[in-house]
């Protein structure tokens, strides 16, 4: 029943790790490389494509050696950096509402202040691809597009249908589906070598598609390492880092090779026995996205009860379907392209709206104790349906979850007191459901 | 015959609208007791579709303290927007129990989560997402959207367990065609002669058309074309104005109402979905890819969908040009994403070609228009100094 | 030995004592104010001295409300959720539902049988619809917290608030009453505003008999009426519901004790 006083953290001896911080080392250095090829791009006259988590298509862009920019990211990490507050309230002073998306205002206010960022000189995008995936997205192009006249390719994936609908390859939808992305490809290529001036290469598209193969059968395996007890990784922190590396360098050998890295940090924590979290006590699922104005209190407030998140639905919506399993068929470059696309966003959009099923597989598969469902004011794309959510998974399959709200980039929105009192009585309901469990 | 007064027409329409337990739908049901009901919001949905299986499509829109919500809250985040917390609330509450389908549109990540909430808690509602397509301009999306409204259509007639025929299809097309045509002309009306017809009179009437059987308000309409025909009325000094916002949530009619004491509405963008196509759909050919074509080629424009060769600037300075305005009330619904986004780019517009505007925010639920009504009568005065 | 529960509210800090038999034996009940170490101190000697007990007799204590942290004399801290629950179970055992308003919020919770908390849900981050509307109103209306409720049930027109927040109360109320509307009328509204709130805040988890209802506001006679009108059965209130979070903080304290898990600077 005790509760540890907030960041009374105990430290536990052991031997030391020989991989220790090595994902961390390579994160830190793929990440600077990434904000030097953008600088440099605008030096170089080379375009850059801003282009977003769900549904990037770097494998068309990369085809094409086009840079590309991720606003989310840097938005993220004007947060990381305790900047965003400045970037959101110039964007709020321009005319943006404080209901709306406080990425795409962090953004948009480094864009006004002459495009400085914390991290380096953010690009002018030359080509806009936005996924309806978040229709946010969309709105967040449009904006670029008044600012610098790029052009915005909505790159459009229809996604689950509602009551009853299953992606089935063999279905007419699908198929009309995969017809309509497909020519979307087709367009996507011809507009890319319209803005680079370089003639679409077939070869280096199927290496890229390849090296997402390979990403996307890592990236498994490393999730799948987090079903081990104790969790070799917070899905939570570490996480955040996985997502990035795999977004920035997807279909690049830099990726695969970071998350061959990470693969072997996290497998020798499992061979050593050394957790993400000390004395591992609870084993969450993060519903949501994580506060990342306030992330370490954020992140404290669920290590302080020895709780780790084992998995997170944001690993797999935001890293572009790697998790579901993207298979490319390079005998059929494009039209493979196409059928994965369907085939693995509609399960992992299906994953956001519809989610109810993917997350009992995954507290069944990853021994869940509770769902943590972080609702953000930024964000109705994740947000909206989640008390929802949380109260059929407890009525109908008994699974506990907390929802709780704050914002991504915001702290304005962020009410510690409230949020730990949410918290903490979720733990100790935690508790009492297991001291109870084991005498009943 | 001396015509009906316009005033009888509205106050008739009016207790039809202001109803949440859709009086006229349940009319219907009494004389068609097998009847099928398909809810949509209003933003655009081919009712025809509906139409053409014998459904009587319903627009579900919000109400002001006709409705309080008492239940939806649980079930939705904080920050969304008050017409999905309505809609969920009339059928959660039992208020509206009329529904056998609803389709929601893939517009905005509250409508597309929106479909799975309905799902996971009516189970005797078949909850669908009609996927329109947000790459428009793209050569492919016309046939891709007539699969779409196929499949729809097949869900469409397995709840009512029937076929639909294109001969069916067609009829359905003239009925919303002739629905459509007279719209315009109740538009043209308000546009031309705005001291004949007010705003919330037009927009009472309109709105009308997506809480009844289309043939009867058809019938409607002419009633009142012809009842504004006999109308007298004296242009006053006022200035006028484009009202945009409206392209999903409603603004309360007790808003428009503020703004008309103010200025002459001569053009706006309320409940889009019924004039989003502007012009007939032809009857020959295959109705379906009729019907998808005229969604992305002979539409208007909102911003809620992306189309490189509508931008939507553009397309407002010419709804203002064209509606003869002098100026512009930029409104969005509060917590409305793509709406208070839009409402950036149409002011930095709207200031670069000096015309003036005023934006605002509006909530279907809003009672108390007191500061609202002072902005407007401020920006009107305002107004008529400058062009005096 | 005596255990003790502290609960360092919003508005209110509540102290109860407790024996080894579960027997109350004093209560505290003091302001919080902005020291919430001296309000959890003066609270707890309030309580002792009730109890006519000494600081020395008491062997645990658990602190809980928002202040829980900075009862520096506290040994263990237990959020006011799973108090509130344990309390209102201890106070009426066939307690499934329990919904405690409070100063800045309001909380529907849904319990077992052995008091463990199944289910919660708590208001949004303002606080709308909580024990301070009742305050924002008493400003407002110049009419003494305690006296509420009884002016609220001869209101026989309620007035129809359309918010519930804090911050614009009072000129809603200011201006009911400029209509003309009679005080008595316009409190039944604010209690009705809130009344509804809480419900549907309870209903969120879902309200199975019997209905608790703790904290501040559950000795408001006018409220408890609403409430159990508004979910259709009647709603348990007692004098110690007000006390309910610390009441469930000496449980937890007691247990503690007849466990054995007691910290050694007690030397017990």
């Amino acid at each position: 029943m005790t509760t540890p006083t907030k960041h009374e953290r105990r430290i536990v001896i052991r031997p030391p790790l020989s991989l220790a911080g090595t994902t961390r080392d390579e994160n830190r250095k793929l990440i600077r490389e990434w904000w030097a090829e953008l600088d440099a791009a605008e030096d170089e006259g080379r375009p850059v494509a801003n282009v977003f988590v769900m549904g990037s298509m770097a494998e068309i862009l990369r085809t094409f050696d086009m840079p590309i920019a991720f606003p989310e990211m840097t938005s993220l990490q004007t947060a990381v950096r305790g900047r965003s507050l400045e970037y959101i309230t110039t964007a709020e002073d321009a005319g943006y509402s404080p209901d709306i998306c406080g990425y795409v205002k962090a953004d948009v206010g480094v864009h006004l202040q002459g495009r400085d960022h914390p991290m380096g000189r953010l690009p002018v995008p030359s080509l806009v691809v936005a996924t309806n995936l978040c229709n946010t997205y969309i709105k967040w192009g449009e904006i670029w597009e008044r600012m610098y006249d790029c052009p915005v390719f909505v790159f459009d994936i229809p996604g689950w249908r509602g009551s009853g609908f299953e992606t089935k390859p063999s279905s007419g939808t699908f198929r009309d589906d995969v017809r309509y992305v497909e020519a979307q490809v087709r367009e996507l290529i011809a507009l890319c070598e319209e803005v680079t001036g370089k003639r679409f290469d077939i070869d280096r598209f199927r290496e890229t598609l390849a090296e997402v193969n390979e990403l996307s059968r890592l990236f498994q395996e490393v999730l799948e390492l987090n079903q081990h007890r104790p969790a070799p990784f917070n899905a939570l922190t570490e996480g955040i880092n996985l997502m990035g590396i795999v977004n920035a360098y997807r279909g690049s050998p830099k990726g695969t090779r970071f998350l061959e890295i990470a693969k072997a940090e996290f497998a020798e924590r499992i061979d050593s026995g050394v957790g993400a979290v000390p004395d591992e006590r609870f084993r969450l699922l993060l519903v949501g996205t994580a506060c990342y104005s306030n992330f370490r209190d954020f992140a404290g407030l669920f290590e302080d009860w020895q709780g780790v998140f084992a998995h997170s639905d944001y690993m797999s919506f935001a890293g572009g379907a790697l998790d579901r399993g993207v298979h490319y068929d390079l005998d059929r470059p494009v039209e493979s392209m196409a059928e994965q696309m369907v085939l693995t966003t509609q399960e992992a959009m299906g994953g956001m709206f519809w989610g109810q099923d993917w997350l009992t597989e995954v507290v069944r598969d990853w021994e869940i104790d509770g769902i943590v469902f972080h609702g953000v004011k930024s964000c109705r794309t994740v947000s909206t349906g989640l008390p929802d959510e949380r109260e059929w998974l407890l009525r109908r399959r008994d699974i506990p979850g907390l929802f709780i709200q704050s914002d991504l980039v915001d702290p304005r929105l962020w009410s510690a007191a409230q949020l730990k009192n949410r918290i903490d009585a979720f733990f100790e309901s935690l508790e009492s459901r297991r001291a109870i469990g084991a005498r009943r | 015959m001396p015509t009906e007064p316009i005033e009888q027409i509205v106050d008739e329409v009016r207790a039809i609208v202001e109803d949440p337990s859709y009086p006229a739908a349940r009319r219907w049901l009494d004389t068609h007791p097998d009847g099928k009901v398909l809810g949509h919001f209003q933003v655009y949905f081919p009712e025809e579709l509906a139409h053409a299986a014998g459904v009587l499509p319903i627009k579900v829109a919000g109400f002001d303290t006709a409705l309080q919500i008492r239940k939806a809250d649980a079930h939705l985040a904080a920050f969304v927007c008050s017409i999905a917390r309505s809609a969920l609330e009339l059928v959660m509450s039992g208020t509206f129990d009329l529904l056998d389908m609803f389709v929601f549109p893939p517009i905005c990540d509250v409508a597309r989560h929106s479909c799975a909430v309905w799902a996971r808690n009516f189970e005797d509602i078949d909850c669908q997402i009609l996927y329109l397509p947000h790459n428009a301009a793209s050569p492919a999306a016309v046939p891709y959207l007539a699969g779409e409204y196929r499949r729809i259509l097949r869900e469409i007639e397995e709840v009512a367990s029937t076929r639909v025929t294109d001969e069916a299809l067609r009829a359905s097309i003239q009925l919303f065609n002739e629905n459509r045509r007279l719209i315009r002309e109740l538009y043209r009306v308000k546009r031309e002669t705005p001291w004949k017809l007010a705003a919330t009179e037009a927009y009472l009437l309109t709105r009308a058309a997506g809480v009844m059987p289309r043939e009867e308000h058809n019938e409607i309409l002419r009633r009142a074309l012809a009842a504004l025909e006999e109308r007298e009325g004296r242009p006053q000094d006022r200035i006028k104005v484009v009202f945009v916002g409206g392209f999903c949530e409603q603004p309360p009619l007790d808003l428009i109402s503020v703004v008309q004491d103010a200025c002459y509405i001569v053009d706006d963008d309320f409940m889009v979905g019924l004039r989003w196509i502007l012009e007939d759909v032809p009857v020959d050919g295959d109705p379906i890819e009729a019907l998808a074509d005229a969604y992305l080629n002979r539409s208007d424009y909102s911003p809620v969908q992306h189309d490189p060769r509508k931008p939507k600037e553009e397309m407002l300075l010419r709804k203002i040009r064209e509606s003869g305005a002098e100026a512009a009330i930029i409104a969005a619904a509060k917590m409305c994403e793509p709406g208070l986004e839009e409402q950036v780019g149409y002011s930095q517009a709207l200031f670069a070609e000096g015309i003036p505007h005023l934006v605002m925010e509006f909530e279907e639920k809003s009672t108390t228009f007191e500061q609202t009504r002072m902005e407007v009568e401020t920006f009107a005065e305002s107004l008529l100094f400058e062009f005096a | 030995m005596l255990v003790a529960g502290v609960d360092v509210g919003s508005t209110q800090t509540k102290a109860v004592i407790m024996n080894e038999d579960r027997e109350v034996l004093g209560k505290g009940l003091v302001p919080t104010g902005a020291k919430l170490n001296e309000a959890g101190q003066a609270a707890f000697e309030e309580a002792l001295a009730r109890a006519g007990a000494r600081e020395s007799d008491v062997g645990f204590v658990v602190g809980t409300g928002y202040g829980r942290y900075r009862v520096e004399f506290g040994d263990a801290q237990v959020t006011e959720i799973s108090c509130h629950a344990r309390g209102a179970v201890f106070l009426f055992p066939n307690t499934r539902t329990v919904l405690d308003i409070g100063g800045q919020d309001t909380k529907g919770i849904k319990v077992g049988p052995d008091g463990e908390v199944i289910d919660f849900n708590m208001n949004d981050k303002c606080a709308a619809g909580t024990g301070r509307f009742l305050g924002a109103a008493s400003e407002a209306l110049e009419v003494p917290l305690s006296e509420l409720g009884a002016l609220a049930l001869s209101g026989k027109n309620p007035v129809k608030m359309t918010t519930t927040c804090t911050v614009f109360a009072e000129s809603e109320i200011l201006g009911w009453l400029a209509k003309g509307r009679r005080v008595e009328d316009v409190v039944a509204g604010v209690h009705k505003a809130i009344a509804s709130r809480s419900v549907s805040l309870l209903r969120r988890v879902g309200i199975e008999p019997e209905v608790t209802f703790t904290g501040g506001v559950s000795n408001n006679e006018a409220m408890v009426e609403l409430i159990s009108e508004l979910i259709g059965m009647p709603v348990n209130t007692s004098p110690e519901t007000h006390h309910c979070g610390a009441l469930g903080a000496a449980l937890f304290a007691l247990e503690q004790v007849l466990t054995g898990a007691i910290p050694e600077r007690h030397g017990v």
